[in-house]
């Protein structure tokens, strides 16, 4: 069985999701990081353990290679996955924390905004009237169905956090570090790799998706020691968590990039976005001059063409 | 910071006689590979030379071959210059896919099987494959909820398994209209029978190398699913099928979930009566394996005798036909019991039966080793019981009769096969919602009127 293993997205999937959603790649991006973040910060208001609210961003974008960008409003997505992932785990969680949590999380009060940009304090504004909240229940439970239909109610879930300290455990980082007085080194380094396993939930690259546990973890017990300075050994030791020197690469630049993604969705949509809707997509659309509908398909054949050019070069210079 | 792969003196010392090691195998090495090189353009020369002498004794017009026919014979090895690393061998994990559901239209139904408490079930074809399955429709009560949880739970877990002794969920299928996810399938392994009705419909019960192999491959299943953090917590002679192979599956994962250890706060509401650990009839929140172990000595019972165990009427009935049949716990035999909710208001007789003494005249034709398994299942406290894997070494399955092997298991006519089964008299698993709770019961009669009993006359020796 498959404590350690997740199902992978297939290279079809990937391809396709690029030119099925007839959406340029960096408002792909922003959907995706932006629905992530709020899945995490109402597991955090619900009280959820981490693992369900991790679990929750994995199969949200796992339904996401399934079916298109825009079928749901994000947010509806977001709390009808989180509400299914909680039901069959240890923490199941009541549709109605849910639906308020939500409200709150998408009005202009939003803990998710910046202090800046905080309007004054207004409770009326993430009020869900009885009929309200009947309307949202109902399109979450509907939307629960299409998440479990696209999925083929595979709801299979590894994380890699555990992984990562028990790796720490045997490379002795712990042990190691206990006998010093103080911040314990070790623990710093554990923090910091759950940090990055954490963040990683985030990439719009869809990490969790094309990579299994081990290598997620070795990469975050790797970034997470070079951060604290703390030593590894000199010989390759990933290779004992079953994971190469070329995945550990990829995956650490991937890890290391969140920054800049966050940098730049804050840049584009502006640092008091709290959560961005399919109408701020559409408007961004209508800005770019492109509509929906049209617009795609072009930007993937280049992507075509300058694949084949790159595998001609790789070729001729054999 | 410090880590134990930091670099100190040591370190550094060691560190330096890596370093000179290192030198010195190079040097060698170099030495090595000066010497082959040597050696090898000898080689080269002394094969030119000869070469040459061949050339001279050849005709003119063949005198540009040579020097063909050398490209063509093996050079001289090259000595390698520096041994490749071999790649490591890393672990692969199978990554299977996830995608959208099929239609259940892709399946031609070919017959109702059962009702069970969580669903309908009918046999069907794959009009793709053709091969025949089991369907088991969803009920989908609780529609406040969406989409049923102990449903999504028996899809979770039996999902996750693979073991020729569960039964393989194929896929999930829904209905053809998908705007609104209602009618759920799991696509099963059919099999021809469940143990339940096989037992009713025999005239003679199983023969003990029967009994060993079907109790074999259930304790096998019950252990993979251990193994791998789940309960059952629903096992019980009509949830275990049997194909005509001799195969045996476990099957309905209704109740089951995944546990932990320590073990999460569970309900107390699960397994059906007749197959309830007492632990589980006096309110234990926090139980574990030990559960699935004691409906595994019910079943065993009940393949014995072909008649289910403990029937109990009700849950007070249930405990004391318990009582009466493996004894009283004492403080002694199971520590703490008293604490739990529904033992407080119990009121014991004070002169408890040994345990196994009663199960033991009830099974006399059973050998030692046989009711010595039996009693250690059927064992009061939790603690005691044996896990799956203990009882699979038990040397009752090692003794004569060995278990007989699946391909020599009798055939019988399948029900589910051909005609509508008629419903069965079991009592079904607990529906979710508020426990009952056990009132204040006075258990001390059960073994009141002991005395009057008919007694046999045995004999004794007469004084006279």
């Amino acid at each position: 069985m498959s404590h350690l293993s997740n199902p992978l997205a297939t290279a079809e999937q990937l391809y396709k999701k690029a030119s099925v959603n007839d959406l340029p790649a960096e408002l792909q991006d922003s959907i995706l990081f932006f629905t992530a973040r709020l899945t995490q910060a109402a597991g955090v208001l619900l009280r959820l353990p981490q693992d369900v609210t991790a679990q929750a961003n994995v199969l949200l974008f796992r339904y996401w290679l399934v079916d298109g960008l825009m079928q749901h409003e994000f947010s509806e997505l977001s709390a009808a996955t989180i509400y299914m992932t909680a039901k069959i785990s240890a923490s199941p969680r009541s549709l109605r924390s849910i639906t308020n949590v939500y409200a709150y999380l998408t009005s202009p009060n939003s803990s998710l905004s910046t202090p800046n940009s905080n309007p004054p304090p207004d409770p009326e504004s993430y009020y869900l009237s009885e009929s309200t909240y009947i309307t949202n229940r109902n399109r979450l439970l509907h939307i629960e169905g299409q998440l479990l239909n696209a999925l083929g109610f595979n709801t299979h879930v590894a994380l890699p956090h555990p992984l990562a300290i028990t790796y720490l455990q045997a490379l002795d980082v712990f042990a190691a570090s206990r006998s010093q007085k103080g911040k314990s080194a070790g623990t710093e380094v554990g923090k910091r790799a759950i940090e990055y396993l954490n963040t990683a939930l985030l990439s719009p690259q869809m990490l969790y998706l094309t990579h299994q546990p081990c290598a997620l973890a070795t990469t975050a017990v790797y970034l997470a020691a070079r951060d604290k300075g703390v030593k590894l050994p000199d010989v390759e030791w990933w290779e004992v968590f079953d994971c190469e020197r070329e995945e550990l690469g990829f995956l650490a630049v991937a890890m290391g990039s969140l920054e800049g993604v966050v940098r730049r969705e804050m840049e584009r949509w502006g640092e008091g976005k709290a959560m961005i809707t399919r109408a701020d997509i559409r408007g961004e659309m209508e800005k770019m001059g492109t509509a929906l509908g049209s617009g795609g398909a072009a930007e993937v054949e280049d992507e075509e063409a300058e694949m084949a050019r790159l595998m001609d070069e790789k070729v001729a210079a054999q | 910071m410090k880590s134990r792969w930091a670099d100190d003196e040591e370190d550094a010392a060691l560190e330096a006689q890596r370093k000179r090691e290192k030198e010195e195998k190079k040097r060698l090495k170099a030495e090595k590979q000066r010497k082959a090189d040597e050696a090898a353009a000898r080689e080269r020369e002394a094969a030119q030379a000869a070469a040459a002498a061949e050339t001279q004794s050849q005709d003119a017009e063949l005198s540009s071959r040579p020097a063909k026919r050398r490209k063509l014979s093996p050079e001289p090895r090259e000595p390698v210059a520096e041994e490749e690393p071999r790649p490591a061998k890393l672990l692969r994990f199978p990554a299977p896919e996830w995608k959208k559901c099929r239609s259940v239209e892709d399946f031609e139904k070919l017959n109702d099987i059962e009702e069970g408490a969580y669903g309908w079930v009918s046999r069907a074809k794959d009009s793709i494959t053709g091969k025949v399955v089991a369907l088991k429709r969803l009920k989908m009560d609780n529609a406040q909820d969406g989409i049923p949880v102990t449903g999504l739970r028996e899809i979770q877990t039996l999902m996750d398994c693979a073991h020729p002794n569960i039964v393989t969920l194929r896929e999930v299928v829904v209905g053809e209209d998908t705007s609104k996810i209602e009618n759920i399938f799991l696509v099963l392994d059919f099999l021809e029978h469940d143990l339940k009705t096989l037992l009713e419909d025999m005239n003679e019960p199983f023969l003990n190398s029967e009994v060993k192999t079907l109790l074999l491959q259930l304790t096998s299943g019950v252990s993979y699913l251990h193994d791998n953090w789940i309960l059952h917590r629903d096992l019980k002679t009509s949830n275990l099928l049997l194909n005509n192979r001799g195969v045996l599956k476990i099957a309905d994962f209704g109740m089951a979930r995944y546990f932990g250890d320590p073990p999460p706060k569970m309900t107390q509401l699960v397994v059906t009566l007749w197959y309830r650990a007492p632990e589980l009839l006096l309110g234990a929140e926090r139980y574990g394996t030990a559960i699935d172990m004691w409906s595994v000595g019910c079943i065993f019972g009940e393949l014995l005798t072909k008649e289910p165990l403990l029937q109990g009427k009700n849950e007070v009935d249930e405990l004391s036909k318990i009582f009466e049949l493996c004894g009283i716990p004492t403080e002694e035999s199971w520590p703490g019991f008293k604490r739990l909710p529904n033992a407080r208001s119990l009121r014991l007789p004070k002169n408890p039966v040994t345990q196994g003494s009663v199960l033991r005249a009830k099974f006399p034709f059973l050998t030692s080793a046989g009711s010595s398994l039996l009693v250690s299942l059927l064992e009061l406290n939790p603690a005691r019981r044996p896990t799956a894997k203990e009882v699979l070494e038990h040397p009752f399955f090692k003794e004569d009769p060995k278990p007989k092997s699946t391909e020599m298991f009798p055939t019988f006519p399948s029900k589910a096969g051909q005609e509508k089964r008629r419903r069965r008299g079991t009592p079904n698993a607990p529906v979710r919602g508020n426990v009952p709770e056990i009132k204040a019961t006075d258990f001390s009669g059960i073994f009141a009127g002991r005395e009057d009993e008919e007694k046999g006359g045995g004999f004794s020796l007469k004084l006279i």
